[in-house]
């Protein structure tokens, strides 16, 4: 390798002293102050030891539930949401009529704000006088007419429906430049084999697509570990104790009640786990991938 | 080596542009031409001739204060109060209203982080304006104010610290939250009103009975549930140093009696249908029309019902509502509250000058009338110059009930900062995911938590 080729190691200073002041050491700071009584309501601070975590994990109280609810938001969403928009993304690479206004139909959830979209789904779920239920009671299907949102059975599974509605239409986009950049030599190629559309599927699109389900699938996995905004306006939380509750909702909370070092704790333990399954999602998407 | 010089020299002067571009203006930057110089003279001299008004705000068409509450605690008539405010004065107010289920964890976000606006929302109360707000250090001290000296004595008393006023009320505190009924209904089914929990239950029943729901109950905005809890007052009244002991930390709430039943009581009422199916949904914004439509017959609202009800169906009579007080734990006191939302200027702001106008102009005499006449639930706003509205309904409510007992809220340290988690705690309950022994157990908890972080000496 040419070693004149490549650029100085100093060219990367600006963004690395960026990237530590900013996102790095406030980091850190967070987690140091996670180890203390650090509170709205006093100004002194004293060093506590473990007792912060002690509590996240505490079977007193419910953040070990919490964290589970992020993880199944974060796992259910990022399946789903790959799934679905990888079927739409197939379908509409497919020469069909009015092809830019179905994809725009699909995408333009993604682009509207999370909370206004919180706040209409909060109306359409109404059990008493919501879009849907109302729908369901006309055509005379009363037993669908559910209550989405403030039964502890099927709020966070409406909650997570809305947010795999808002979100399929990036993922799809996605997936579509991904499918349009492989070459039709391979289908052709293919064709003339024989291939079927399952075969074409799975032995070319799917193999070279997986770099981009990679991406999408990353970019879920952060999301749904960060999700905060559509929790909020949805459910803020409940029904009940914490039907709903994800770790940035809870975080928010214990920093509204003047609770930082409860608070900055459990942002360090969602720190931990981030880490790790940013970790292993690097390891295991890089493994196999295709190159064309 | 020129390269990497030019490099350096780039990276470095692409550093400091950012970090000037980011710092913070000390001061304004100076006009660009002659032009703009006589501009900003001109603006300076406008600026000084607006009197009082703060100077360093520049003139009142410059200024917007930012007024931040809950739902439901600014009334239409306060913005249009508002809009009158801004006609007289050139100050423009900008209202800020937050769903009720996130007010409190958003006001107390924006309170520690030091970014709140100029005016906030606030319940009061002599112990959570410390423990919760703290409102030395967050919100400006108002003694001063002309209209300070107005406003009634147990208001004020909940609104200061060390003598010192530091909020002013919003809403009519002598109102209590006791049930609102429809005397129509009340009459055809040849019902009277119930004088313990038992005759509460066969009116409930014999309601329910006519196809009517007996009680509009809206858990969804996350307080008004916990409303019922002010039957806590049987407690008190069961022992008068009940509150002192859990201030002292020398009682709980689990285990006691009264409150084991309260809790329990409430649980049942949802059980039996009461409440109807879709009290987890309802909103505390749709009871006057729920009460209206006749859907409905009784819910837990302050006396200003019949007037609400009035203006979402104008056939609805005013004086068709009526009130006994909440007959949980077989109660027959009134549960008074001289706490209530109110309004306090937040320390850092840059418009604290305007803001007090703006406090002074909601505490004139004709605000203060224009208020009671505009708003239903407004009888008697905590001030000597607030004119009084009791209906004779009204009257005979507060006549029927002579035993007074303060609620928790006012009586109890780190009871009302608990109220929405109380509020999702009791939301559990209704769901089957917490018990009523639960919930008393888990306020002990809230209440600890609270304890410890204000570092409370009754609790270390």
């Amino acid at each position: 390798m040419n070693k004149n080729k490549l650029y100085p190691r100093y060219f990367a200073f600006g963004a690395l002293i960026i990237y530590f002041v900013l996102f790095f050491l406030p980091g850190l700071i967070g987690i140091g102050y996670s180890f203390t009584n650090w509170s709205a309501y006093s100004d002194e601070l004293h060093y506590v030891g473990m007792q912060n975590f002690k509590t996240v994990f505490s079977s007193d109280e419910n953040y070990m539930k919490i964290i589970e609810n992020t993880l199944e938001f974060t796992l259910i969403t990022t399946i789903l949401k790959n799934v679905i928009g990888l079927v739409l993304a197939l379908l509409l690479t497919k020469s069909i009529k009015l092809l830019n206004m179905h994809r725009g139909i699909v995408f333009m959830p993604s682009v509207l704000s999370t909370l206004i979209i919180g706040m209409i789904f909060k109306s359409i779920l109404d059990p008493k006088s919501g879009l849907l239920n109302t729908f369901f009671r006309s055509i005379g299907l009363d037993f669908l007419a559910q209550k989405w949102l403030v039964s502890s059975e099927l709020a966070f599974g409406s909650v997570m429906a809305v947010d795999i509605w808002r979100g399929v239409g990036y993922i799809m986009t996605i997936l579509i430049a991904g499918i349009l950049s492989i070459s039709s030599d391979y289908y052709e190629a293919a064709a003339i084999d024989g291939a079927g559309g399952w075969a074409k599927f799975r032995y070319i699109t799917f193999p070279l697509i997986l770099p981009t389900l990679a991406t999408t699938t990353v970019l879920n996995v952060i999301y749904g570990l960060k999700v905060f905004d559509m929790v909020y306006a949805l459910t803020n939380g409940g029904p009940g104790k914490a039907t709903t509750e994800v770790l940035y909702t809870a975080v928010f909370k214990k920093f509204g009640t003047g609770q930082y070092a409860v608070g900055t704790a459990l942002s360090s333990v969602m720190f931990v786990i981030m880490i790790f399954v940013g970790i292993y999602m690097i390891r295991v998407m890089t493994k196999n991938e295709v190159v064309e | 080596m020129k390269k990497s010089l030019l490099a350096s020299v780039l990276s470095l002067s692409m550093i400091f542009g950012m970090l000037t571009g980011c710092a913070q203006a000390a001061a304004p930057a100076a006009p660009a031409d002659q032009g703009a110089k006589e501009e900003a003279a001109a603006q300076q001299e406008e600026s000084e001739d607006t009197a009082d008004d703060a100077q360093s705000e520049g003139s009142g068409d410059d200024v917007t204060i930012t007024f931040m509450a809950s739902q439901d605690w600014i009334q239409d008539a306060e913005m249009e109060l508002g809009e009158k405010f801004t006609e007289e004065t050139g100050i423009k107010v900008d209202y800020q209203i937050v769903p009720s289920d996130q007010y409190e964890s958003l006001l107390m976000t924006k309170i520690n982080a030091g970014e709140c606006t100029d005016i906030f929302g606030g319940q009061s109360s002599k112990f959570s304006i410390v423990t919760q707000f703290d409102v030395e250090k967050n919100a400006v001290d108002l003694s001063g104010e002309s209209w300070a000296g107005n406003v009634d004595p147990a208001a004020a008393d909940e609104l200061s610290v060390d003598g010192k006023l530091y909020g002013q009320p919003i809403q009519d505190v002598s109102a209590c939250w006791a049930v609102a009924y429809n005397i129509k209904t009340f009459e055809d089914l040849g019902l009277s009103i119930p004088t313990n929990y038992a005759e509460f239950c066969d009116v409930c029943d014999k309601i329910m009975a006519a196809g009517i729901t007996p009680i509009y109950e809206c858990v969804s905005d996350g307080w008004h549930h916990v409303c019922w809890t002010e039957a806590a007052i049987a407690a008190t009244q069961a022992d008068p140093e009940y509150p002192d002991k859990l201030n002292n930390n020398t009682a709980t709430f689990e285990g006691n009696k009264e409150l084991t039943t309260m809790f329990t009581q409430l649980k049942e009422m949802a059980d039996k249908g009461y409440m109807g199916d879709n009290y987890m949904s309802n909103q505390y914004a749709d009871a006057p029309a729920s009460i209206a439509s006749g859907e409905y017959a009784m819910v837990l609202y302050n006396q200003g019902l019949g007037t609400e009800v009035n203006a979402a169906d104008p056939s609805f009579d005013v004086d068709n509502i009526g009130y006994f007080v909440n007959p949980l734990c077989d109660n027959q006191a009134l549960n008074v509250n001289y706490c209530g939302p109110s309004r306090f200027i937040f320390s850092g702001s840059k418009n604290v000058e305007a803001a007090k106008k703006y406090l002074e102009f909601m505490a004139s005499d004709e605000s203060l009338a224009y208020m009671t006449e505009n708003v239903g639930k407004f009888n008697q706003l905590p001030y000597t110059n607030a004119p009084s509205a009791y209906s004779k309904v009204v009257q005979d409510f507060y006549d029927r009930y002579p035993t007074k007992v303060a609620v928790f809220q006012a009586s109890v340290k780190y009871y009302n900062p608990a109220w929405m988690d109380i509020g999702a705690d009791m939301s559990a309950m209704y769901l089957g995911e917490m018990t009523p022994e639960e919930v008393l157990k888990d306020i002990d908890r809230l209440r600890a938590e609270q304890a410890a972080a204000d570092s409370d000496p009754a609790w270390q």
